[in-house]
């Protein structure tokens, strides 16, 4: 135990000298703080703008309020009212921030029909969405293995290339040995790095306290593992310098870049999603096609759907507003099928990464992470039904005003339902990507292990 | 002499069966991303076709409906993807598809490939674009990174050098073999994606198709010839195999993968984007600062565009006017509310442009960014496509949504909300059909990465090409 701890001692003096070492570390440091201070930045910025979105609504309120001093039919409201559905970033989003830069975090809603209203995107920058967050997740994912491949490519090879390596074997001290208290000591300062970097971003956030600090940390802890086997195992090989370096950034480049790619064009042609613009297409024409039907007729399907409010007078004259919002509803209830294998859809492909990312390790990290902090797909179609029922709370809301023909006054306002949606956690999803990341690990130390028995260390 | 290490350098290459092997695995993913962008391409593009010919369809053969029935029934924009662009996606997965064109109101693209998603596409896609800006650079650093330093461990370069020629001259020609070797594994499916290109626009290819695969495929070979310079200076300056390889992929991580990224970033945090809602918001409150189209309200300026007309038609009431006044006044509000909606339009990309030029101008410290706007530009997928086709589509909108007016205006009585015209009205409008601009256009939006690229290539022909003759060979 003595002698791993004096490598390890030279192992520090060695890693001091090395400017070279001491500058790939220090930058990756930068660049977590950069990613931590970039994903609170964002995160920030879109509560800001989601609290903007109550002063709008205000000053909508207000306008209307000036407009119709005595109240007016709620048909008016309905149709010039405007007001948000709002999917609240849950704490962990700043560490993770997933999706929520490409899928709208609010929708703005009227009481048309919703489906016309659902899909409208936020103001994006596509250059910006295309290059990605550089958030703690980033850092993490993509460029904490580039350090330590930085660290370990050489670290049996150089010894060999320097000709030291006869000098140690010399010793009485083993191959593993030496490989291992080099590997430790890599390990000491990448982990430590790694987990005070996550430390840092918990705080800054301000992340809920919960849980999610031990997985994430075991993440982090596993997949940092995960990298350092791989060293292990190309060290094992036996090989120079340059072909170590090769290999890992080799690894690196499949896992991170190419497996992905190709997995996301597998499930591209797997699981197509035509629906978006038929959905499109159909609801306008149902909606449009209501202007044309005889009212009777439009009622009628309504009512059947409403039975409550059947009692209602015949509608006379060319226009009246709950005829109006009736076969928008009823646009609604056509295209309801789409809709929801739409959705369907959107979770199906999300599932199909979930099993395929057995391939590539840093896909099924970056799967955790964004399960932590609820910013993948999943909770972005659960904000889509969280909004679908919001819609649903509005008619309801303004229905008895319609079909029984009561003035909508200034004093209706304030009972109007609000929405509001954080997203959540998805837990499951976090233990069965823990327990693949933890097979992983075993799998590429284990092969390392079989590596070295099989192969004979060679001093030159 | 130059001729000989040359074409030692390509012979030796071809021997070594590691490179070969990676040269083959990378021209098998360049051969795949062709055919995985055709299959991607051909699936949205008919997909964009159908939904297109649908909506013409549904408008020209629209019930019997009151013109400004019409104006708000509207119509669709399906963006279709431009002929090239299965060479390069570009920002084409991260941008809006379809765009609904009513009556009053500008609409966003929606429906982008990113939001039917998961978190996976943000890994990056598999086109040909990918592979020739990250991975033939990675393969020709393995290939050059031992030129030098090769040569010196082994001691062979005291030896060539004693044979006459300068140390300059070697790198030349090394960078001669060394281009004939990366032509090799290139070649094959540039020539395989020229010619699915024909096959797929048949003999009527149109010339600017040409000159932007022209383009595209000449702006990668100049920067393949940097990396190889590049590559083969950085070996002349180490004594090391190992740590001029180190140097190299270091340099490549920054280039390919932090940079882009952090220039993206750092634009967005520089200029704030406007959310939609607030620009919505902002529209609306000017907007009712106009003339109402739908009229509701008698407010000073419908009385003054009144006034207005009786002057010029010599009348003294809205009835007795030879035109529909609603139709006039409708026009009038549109005219207004477009204007208001166009310059909110234009002050957002203007916002987006200045947090893209962050990421043009880092063209100057990193050549795979002045390729990558390059490429996107040629392919038709980049932010300036995207913009023209959204104006593109406002202008049919606004052209449609007049229109339907000005027939308000000249075959409806003034009050009329009845009349339902008959559906021949509607086939007398053209269905929205988009052009792509020139090459030249798209050029032109790309001199800064244009003008960064050739920088580059001097910077390492003749910089480089000077550090070498300085070093010194132990």
């Amino acid at each position: 135990m003595k002698k791993f701890w004096i490598l390890i001692k030279f192992e520090w003096l060695n890693f001091r000298a090395d400017k070279g070492l001491l500058i790939l570390t220090i930058l990756t440091l930068f660049a977590g703080l950069y990613g931590i201070y970039y994903g609170t930045t964002e995160i920030n910025r879109q509560q800001e703008n989601i609290a903007a979105l109550d002063v709008l609504t205000e000053q909508n309120i207000e306008e209307l309020k000036a407009k119709y001093p005595n109240g007016t039919d709620a048909g008016d409201i309905g149709y010039y009212h405007t007001t948000f559905a709002v999917n609240h970033p849950d704490s962990w989003a700043s560490l993770s921030l997933g999706q929520r830069d490409v899928n709208p975090y609010y929708i703005k809603l009227r009481l048309l029909n919703l489906q016309s209203q659902l899909y409208d995107t936020e103001n994006i920058n596509p250059l910006k969405v295309l290059s990605g967050n550089f958030d703690l997740a980033f850092v993490l994912v993509y460029l904490f293995p580039l350090l330590i491949i930085g660290l370990c490519f050489n670290i049996l090879s150089v010894e060999k290339e320097q000709g030291t390596l006869p000098l140690l074997l010399s010793q009485p001290i083993g191959l593993p040995l030496i490989v291992g208290a080099k590997l430790t000591f890599r390990m000491m300062l990448v982990l430590g790095m790694a987990l005070l970097l996550s430390v840092v971003a918990m705080v800054w956030g301000q992340v809920s306290p919960d849980m999610r600090v031990a997985f994430w940390l075991s993440v982090v802890v596993l997949y940092c593992l995960f990298w350092f086997g791989v060293a292990f195992v190309v060290a094992a090989l036996q090989k120079n310098s340059a072909f170590n370096a090769i290999t890992m950034l080799g690894v690196w480049l499949l896992l991170t870049i190419i497996i992905p790619a190709l997995l996301n064009v597998y499930i591209a042609v797997k699981q197509p999603m035509p629906q978006a613009l038929e959905l499109t297409i159909k609801q306008r024409e149902v909606v449009h096609g209501g202007w044309d039907k005889p009212k009777r007729e439009t009622m009628d399907k309504f009512f059947a759907l409403y039975p409550q409010w059947t009692d209602t007078t015949e509608i006379q004259g060319r226009f009246a507003w709950r005829w109006y919002y009736a076969f928008h509803h009823l646009g609604d209830v056509a295209v309801a099928d789409l809709a929801l294998d739409y959705q369907e859809g959107l979770q199906a492909r999300h599932q199909l990464v979930e099993q395929l990312n057995v391939w590539s390790v840093p896909v099924n990290v970056q799967t955790i992470f964004n399960a932590m902090a609820g910013s993948d797909l999943p909770s972005y179609v659960s904000f889509l039904q969280s909004a679908t029922q919001y819609h649903d709370s509005l008619r309801e809301f303004y229905y008895p005003f319609l079909f029984n023909q009561v003035n909508f006054t200034n004093a209706d306002y304030v009972n109007e339902p609000r929405h509001s949606f954080t997203s959540s956690p998805d837990f499951a999803t976090v233990h069965a990507g823990l327990y693949k990341l933890a097979l992983s690990v075993l799998l590429v130390f284990a092969v390392g292990m079989l590596l070295f028995r099989r192969i004979k260390a060679s001093v030159k | 002499m130059i001729k000989s290490i040359a074409k030692k350098e390509f012979i030796s290459t071809l021997r070594d069966r590691r490179f070969m092997a990676l040269s083959i695995i990378v021209l098998l993913l360049l051969l795949a991303a062709t055919v995985v962008g055709l299959h991607s391409y051909n699936t949205l593009q008919a997909e964009r076709d159908a939904a297109q010919q649908t909506v013409n369809d549904q408008f020209a053969n629209s019930e019997d409906r009151h013109p400004h029935r019409m104006a708000h029934y509207g119509s669709y924009a399906f963006r279709p993807k431009s002929s090239i662009s299965f060479l390069d996606f570009g920002m084409d997965s991260y941008t809006g598809a379809s765009v609904f064109m009513e009556a009053h109101k500008q609409n966003s693209a929606n429906f982008s490939q990113a939001q039917q998603s998961s978190s996976l596409i943000r890994f990056g896609e598999m086109t040909v674009a990918f592979v020739l800006q990250m991975l033939i650079p990675l393969l020709i650093i393995f290939l050059c990174f031992g030129a030098f330093t090769q040569e010196k461990e082994t001691g062979t370069l005291k030896i060539l050098l004693s044979q006459g020629v300068s140390l300059r001259q070697v790198a030349w020609a090394k960078v001669a073999g060394y281009s004939k070797v990366v032509a090799l594994v290139v070649a094959p499916a540039m020539l395989l994606a020229s010619a699915l290109l024909f096959g797929k626009g048949g003999f009527d290819l149109s010339g600017d198709v040409l000159v932007r695969l022209l383009l595209f495929i000449g702006s990668y070979l100049v920067y393949f010839f940097i990396f190889i310079v590049l590559s083969v200076v950085v070996s002349a300056l180490h004594q090391r195999s190992s740590t001029a390889l180190v140097m190299l992929l270091g340099i490549w991580i920054l280039c390919c993968v932090i940079i882009p990224k952090a220039s993206a970033n750092l634009g967005a945090t520089l200029y704030t984007t406007p959310t939609k809602a607030q620009m919505d918001a902002d529209v609306h409150e000017e907007v009712a600062k106009g003339i109402d189209g739908h009229g509701s309200g008698q407010d000073e300026r419908t009385e003054a565009l009144k006034q207005e007309l009786f002057k010029k038609y010599k009348v003294s009431s809205i009835e007795k006017l030879p035109v529909n006044f609603d139709g006039i006044r409708m026009a009038a509000g549109e005219e207004h509310s477009t204007q208001v909606y166009q310059e909110h339009f234009d002050e957002l990309t203007d916002i987006f442009r200045k947090q893209n030029r962050i990421s043009e101008y880092a063209s100057f410290l990193n050549p795979y960014l002045a390729v990558r706007h390059l490429s996107m530009g040629m392919a038709g997928a980049d932010f300036d496509h995207y913009v023209h086709f959204q104006n593109e589509a406002e202008q049919y909108r606004y052209n449609l949504a007049q229109g339907l007016n000005n027939i308000q205006t000249t075959r409806l009585k003034y009050g009329d909300k009845e009349t339902r015209l008959s559906s021949d009205t509607w086939k007398e409008f053209q269905p929205f059909v988009y052009e792509t601009p020139q090459a030249g256009w798209a050029l032109t939006n790309h001199i800064v990465s244009f003008i960064a690229l050739f920088m580059w290539l001097a910077l390492v022909s003749l910089v480089g090409m000077q550090l070498i003759d300085k070093t010194k060979i132990a």
